[in-house]
């Protein structure tokens, strides 16, 4: 990334893209295709899927860029809850069509980006992972399940063979330990 | 339900993983209760963070162009009552952050698309009716028209050839009155020196069947036969035909109803006579 770039803050870029300004988008998509794609394949499980909604993400954020507003969030959550959002609906519209076609495409998401471009963000994620290996088993797999595969807590449980109020706690503990966790490294977490 | 149990539910939430009637009924407080949005806020951020847990990925390369052309033919969306005053920044109210609140409802394509061959077959199938029922009315009065039309064309050709007759020099006219027969009848006749003669006859009684109207030429005592005619429903009739030469210079004519078929000698009573 330029250094000149680096200046420019996603809030403002976020800013600039609402007032229509394409270079604008142009860099929030440099800057944030790895990780959304990268959200988007783990849920989606299918390139093709993936590269669709990564489109219409971005359509949406150049639409809706007026939307945000920094008081309540930051630009990385925003972009994320945007990203999965999309992708959640399209995997249960999938899920009612044709499920061999998203099983089959595993190989395809082997490729990992470049690692010097995203040194910003494996500092992040290595905080994120080991968060997550400090959860107990049993909530961490309630998250992910929430979370990647897009199931509702009762679909957990039936999911899991547990109780519905059993799910509901692990899904609370564990969000709040993890919330726990990243709050002590927050300053490192600002994109 | 209680503050406390929506409050509970926020985390799951940020997660998407509510039950629909869950859902529903948080984004229902949600929408009266500040709080619980703020707290909803920082839910999503750190629910965020788990999106760090997948693997990067490079999409292909040809996508950022693919993004970058759509957009030049996308609108923006302004939501013109929540610009604020600095017209840099929009805040946005109480909306649920970023996601839909409601999950798609999907029912069976099959069913939707057997619904709609039935409606759309029904509405055919009226429309057909409707059609076939105008036609037959269409064909109905077509009928009629063209009846309307040939009268109509008859009429003009009679009134073409008594003009005819009405301009050629030397043409002479005279009129018929009703007897007792028929009061209100009335007639024309013109001749000319070649003895083309044309009869037009108003108000006479419709002749009955097997019967019909006959002129005479009376010459001297004697009526000589003319042909014979018929009225239409309004009691109008017309004939036209050649005088015997005789007749030609007598003044006496007269309608008698005779056989359809016409006679020799007048049998019938007089209906029209000339003369007094």
């Amino acid at each position: 990334m330029h250094p000149e770039q680096a200046q420019i803050t996603d809030v403002q870029l976020l800013h600039a893209v609402a007032r229509g300004d394409e270079p604008a988008l142009a860099q929030l998509y440099d800057r944030y295709r790895v990780i959304l794609f990268g959200l988007l394949a783990r849920i989606l499980n299918s390139r093709e899927e993936a590269e669709d909604v990564l489109q219409e993400v971005f359509l949406q954020v150049w639409r809706r860029a007026a939307d945000f507003d920094e008081n309540r969030g930051r630009p990385f959550t925003w972009l994320v809850t945007l990203a999965r959002s999309r992708a959640i609906d399209r995997l249960r519209s999938l899920a009612s069509r044709d499920r061999t076609a998203v099983a089959g495409a595993q190989e395809e998401l082997e490729q990992v980006s470049d690692p010097a471009s995203d040194a910003f963000r494996s500092e992040q994620r290595r905080l994120v992972a080991n968060a997550l290996a400090q959860l107990p088993d049993d909530q961490k797999r309630a998250l992910m399940l929430a979370y990647f595969d897009g199931l509702t807590q009762s679909e957990i449980a039936a999911r899991l063979g547990a109780p519905l109020g059993t799910v509901k706690t692990r899904m609370r503990s564990g969000m709040m330990k993890l919330k726990e966790l990243l709050a002590n490294k927050s300053e490192s977490f600002g994109f | 339900m209680g503050h406390e149990d929506y409050k509970e539910m926020l985390s799951a939430h940020a997660l998407a993983a509510l039950d629909r009637e869950a859902e529903l009924a948080l984004n229902q407080h949600l929408s009266d209760c500040a709080d619980c949005r703020e707290e909803l806020d920082r839910w999503n951020e750190t629910a965020a963070a788990l999106a760090l847990a997948a693997d990067p990925v490079e999409p292909s390369p040809q996508l950022r162009e693919q993004i970058l052309r759509r957009i030049k033919t996308e609108a923006q969306d302004a939501r013109p009552d929540e610009i604020s005053t600095s017209g840099s920044r929009v805040v946005s109210s109480q909306v649920i952050p970023f996601r839909r609140p409601t999950k798609t409802v999907w029912l069976p394509i099959g069913s939707l698309g057997a619904i709609a061959a039935t409606l759309v077959f029904a509405a055919l199938l009226v429309s057909l009716i409707m059609l076939w029922q105008q036609n037959r009315t269409a064909k109905i009065e077509v009928a009629e028209l063209r009846n309307q039309v040939q009268s109509a064309q008859d009429e003009l050709a009679r009134q073409r050839k008594v003009l005819e007759l009405l301009a050629t020099p030397g043409v002479k006219m005279l009129e018929l009155s009703g007897t007792n027969m028929a009061p209100g009848a009335n007639a024309k006749l013109a001749y000319d020196k070649t003895g083309h003669a044309m009869l037009m006859a108003k108000g006479l009684p419709l002749a009955p069947a097997g019967k019909a109207y006959q002129l005479w030429y009376i010459v001297g005592d004697k009526p000589m036969p003319g042909k014979v005619f018929k009225t239409d429903g309004a009691g109008n009739g017309m004939l036209q035909d050649q005088m015997p030469a005789v007749a030609l210079n007598s003044a006496n004519f007269a309608i008698t109803m005779e056989p359809e078929g016409g006679t020799q000698s007048p049998t019938g009573a007089i209906y029209l006579h000339s003369g007094s």
